[in-house]
């Protein structure tokens, strides 16, 4: 979800939370401790990097991009996801058609 | 005005359940985040934002921050930390065994008085001992997880220490308690054996090749710090450039 939400361009943390939610349709809403914590293991796992930095209203904004490897894996889980989804559809499909 | 500074002291103060590295890292961005996210004319951060905070910032404390691509070092970190549990649950049935035997002991049917006037004095031992051995576990799960060179040859020297007790939780005699005891007895050196092959297998993890890197050579702290000064002086010129936006 969150490498989702860096997929077109780097985010802010507070840009992460308010994206996640959109892409979700208003279900996932990210909290902070835990938005920070999955972008620290993401930072360790080297699937995103800073970006860059800024100070607004006199405080740090790091910017989060993702990494080739972030890009890799969320490319990866994405195709597992539709390769899942057209399963179910297939069989959705042909026990609807088997009802008719 | 004073609602917003109410709410940011709020907040500062649940940020102190995380660790002061994290903190120092990312507070203020975390901060800013949780301001951004808050309603108008709230004083105090909300329950569950609460819960959240501290939650994620005793993991943080808790969790091993080896990267991924450590995986030796990083399944000997988690094998610690099952180590520590291990040691934990002997301190349970060990104090289990005592009170057990001591009991009997205090109807004279074996030791006599003698043992169960030392009660308090067992037991407080053998806690002390067993919290011993589990900070141990977490301490050097710690350290290994920084790749401190130190702490690879600290495990190595209690796994060897250990080692040498083996044969002795074998052959402590069977307690006087009868079977209830003699399962709990058996318990603990199960549990001893089992610490013991945790800790090698963590050992021998640490020892493989694929290891070696994340052990920082001596003198890379040098090399550590001059990267971190570099990088604060980049931040420092980039503060100074970027214009202050709302």
């Amino acid at each position: 979800m969150i490498l989702t939400a860096l997929a077109n361009g780097s985010q802010h943390g507070y840009g992460i939370i308010i994206d996640v939610r959109e892409i979700s349709g208003g279900r996932v809403r990210l909290r902070a401790g835990t938005l920070y914590s999955a972008l620290d293991r993401l930072r360790a796992d080297e699937l995103i990097a800073v970006d860059r930095e800024e100070v607004v209203d006199g405080r740090l904004r790091r910017y989060y991009r993702l990494t080739p490897a972030g890009t890799k894996r969320l490319a990866d889980e994405a195709a597992r996801l539709q390769a899942a989804a057209t399963a179910a559809l297939t069989r959705l499909n042909l026990a609807g058609g088997m009802a008719t | 005005m004073t609602d917003q500074a109410d709410l940011e002291r709020g907040y500062r103060r649940l940020l102190a359940s995380y660790p002061p590295e994290f903190r120092r890292e990312n507070g203020q961005e975390i901060l800013a985040v949780l301001m951004a996210g808050a309603r108008d004319g709230q004083r105090r951060p909300g329950l569950a934002e609460s819960a959240d905070l501290i939650r994620s910032g005793l993991w943080m404390r808790l969790r091993p921050s080896v990267p991924r691509s450590a995986r030796t070092v990083r399944a000997a970190v988690r094998l610690m930390y099952a180590g520590a549990a291990v040691s934990a649950a002997g301190l349970i049935i060990g104090l289990a065994l005592i009170i057990l035997d001591i009991q009997v002991a205090a109807r004279g049917q074996f030791l006599g008085h003698s043992l169960a006037a030392y009660k308090q004095l067992v037991i407080t031992v053998w806690i002390v001992f067993c919290l011993v051995g589990v900070s141990l576990w977490l301490w050097m799960a710690r350290a290994n997880g920084q790749g401190r060179t130190w702490a690879r040859i600290v495990s190595t020297v209690l796994f060897v220490l250990t080692t040498l007790e083996l044969g002795g939780a074998f052959t402590r005699p069977v307690s006087h308690a009868g079977s209830g005891a003699v399962v709990l007895y058996y318990g603990d050196a199960v549990l001893f054996a089992a610490g013991w092959l945790v800790g090698g297998a963590a050992v021998w993890l640490l020892w493989r090749p694929a290891s070696d890197a994340f052990f920082k050579p001596p003198g890379s702290a040098q090399v550590l710090h001059e990267f971190h000064m570099a990088e604060l002086d980049r931040l420092r010129s980039s503060r100074a450039r970027s214009p202050r936006r709302v």
